[in-house]
């Protein structure tokens, strides 16, 4: 069941594209932005260049979880979703894995103007910065998809949704910063992997949460 | 108004809770001793720690009553939710604000990027996105489940927030780490009655609460 329905998610959003390029636009946007306000000195943005990743991310994440249940709700589909004889918790992890999907493809075409607009130097090593920003993907998405359930159906959900998901994801922001700094800064492993710890921990607790509560979460 | 008082146990709490604050104010401004590098900034902590306590007590309590809530679907735990929100919050507030008031003449500055301070505000915040979603999230009953869920998770963030801030800024761990019980007896002694007056308050500003939402509550059902 669980393949069907993230086939189904992947369907979705490879004949409209709505997610990903809205999140790609945005991403593209606040790039943009940050290249016009920081042209300063280049070691400076070079020692913020984590903190601006995680930026742009939580940023853009924000418009394509937003978008997550878009077509559920225009089409009013939820109702036949609800009565469907599927696992709630499934269905939360058929949005969660497609949700690091679309999140991980949209990083992956935003990295490369990222490091060219702010004229970074490429890292030494790339697998330990795929792995945190796939572990911090895992997490922003875990509880993404929960803060998106909750503001779906409020009159105000573009303005809940952020306001809801940044103060809750704080500690992970905080950990996916340290933990990119330190391998982008190419410190020992022993200097950052408190924080790879801390981004585990936060991921298996709102994972889990999210499974346990999604059943509330989009009951009519 | 005269409905909160009808019960004796009520009125018993609201006579022992005016005389244990009355004691609580005296024995802050006129017995505790001076502490002679900190002055009357230091009468702060016998106010600003049990606020805070009280503060983070009301949000367990949210959580347990959002647990209680969505496994007996009683709206009497979410009335008991929303009124420890509100009181929560109240107590956060506070806290925001006696905080900087001591930090100033010690840290010489109001604001510090303190675990402690940190994670209070970062829940105040989530506390804000509460109401807000509470006050557009539609549908009561739906309203009560999304509210219920928030209040667990916001809880059951506290101490990821709290360790991330904690070794994220090192350099501001200047929040006092004194162990409580290596005080004197003339600081300990009225820093627990403290403690003790503002819980028995918070207990009876959550009965106050509670009784109003459920009133409310009946005069909506009677209106129907």
């Amino acid at each position: 069941m669980f393949t069907t329905l993230l086939k189904k998610e992947l369907f979705v959003e490879l004949r409209n594209k709505e997610v990903i390029l809205s999140m790609l636009s945005f991403g593209l946007t606040v790039l943009l932005i940050f290249a016009f306000s920081l042209s300063g000195d280049p070691k400076i943005i070079h020692e913020i260049a984590p903190g601006l990743f995680w930026s742009l991310v939580v940023l853009s994440s924000t418009l394509g979880l937003h978008r997550l249940f878009s077509q559920e709700k225009d089409f009013d589909a939820f109702a036949s979703l609800i009565a469907a004889p599927i696992d709630r918790g499934t269905l939360y992890l058929a949005k969660w894995v497609s949700g690091i999907m679309f999140l991980s493809v949209t990083e992956l075409l935003i990295i490369l103007p990222f490091f060219l607009f702010l004229g970074l130097s490429f890292p030494v090593s790339f697998f330990p910065g795929i792995g945190i920003v796939l572990l911090g993907n895992l997490g922003i998405v875990a509880v993404g998809v929960i803060v998106s359930g909750l503001a779906m159906r409020a009159k105000m959900s573009a303005v809940l949704l952020p306001v809801l998901l940044f103060p809750l994801i704080t500690p992970l922001l905080i950990a996916c910063v340290k933990a990119t700094t330190g391998w982008y800064h190419v410190l020992p492993f022993s200097h950052w992997q408190f924080w790879v710890l801390i981004i585990a921990t936060y991921v298996v607790i709102f994972g889990l949460a999210g499974y346990i509560f999604f059943d509330h979460i989009i009951e009519e | 108004m005269s409905f909160l008082f009808q019960d004796r146990r009520t009125r018993s709490l609201l006579i022992i809770t005016v005389i244990l604050m009355a004691v609580n104010l005296y024995t802050i401004f006129v017995i505790t001793p001076m502490v002679s590098e900190q002055h009357w900034a230091q009468k702060i902590f016998y106010v600003h720690v049990p606020i805070a306590w009280t503060g983070f007590l009301s949000y367990f309590v949210v959580m347990v009553a959002g647990i209680f809530f969505l496994l007996k679907k009683d709206a009497y735990w979410d009335r008991v939710g929303l009124a420890a929100a509100e009181i929560g919050t109240l107590f956060i507030v506070l806290v925001l604000i006696t905080g900087p008031i001591w930090a100033t003449p010690i840290w010489g500055r109001p604001w510090i990027w303190e675990p402690r301070l940190t994670t209070t505000l970062i829940l105040f915040m989530i506390y804000v996105g509460y109401f807000m979603l509470r006050e557009f999230g539609g549908h009561p009953e739906r309203v009560a489940r999304y509210a219920a869920v928030l209040g667990i998770l916001a809880f059951i963030d506290v101490p990821l927030i709290f360790y991330s801030v904690k070794f994220w800024a090192p350099q501001f761990q200047l929040h006092p780490q004194v162990e409580i019980v290596q005080q004197p007896d003339g600081i300990l002694k009225p820093f627990f009655f403290s403690l003790c007056t503002f819980t028995v308050l918070y207990i009876l500003m959550l009965r106050f609460r509670v009784k109003i939402l459920n009133f409310r509550h009946q005069i909506k059902i009677n209106n129907v």
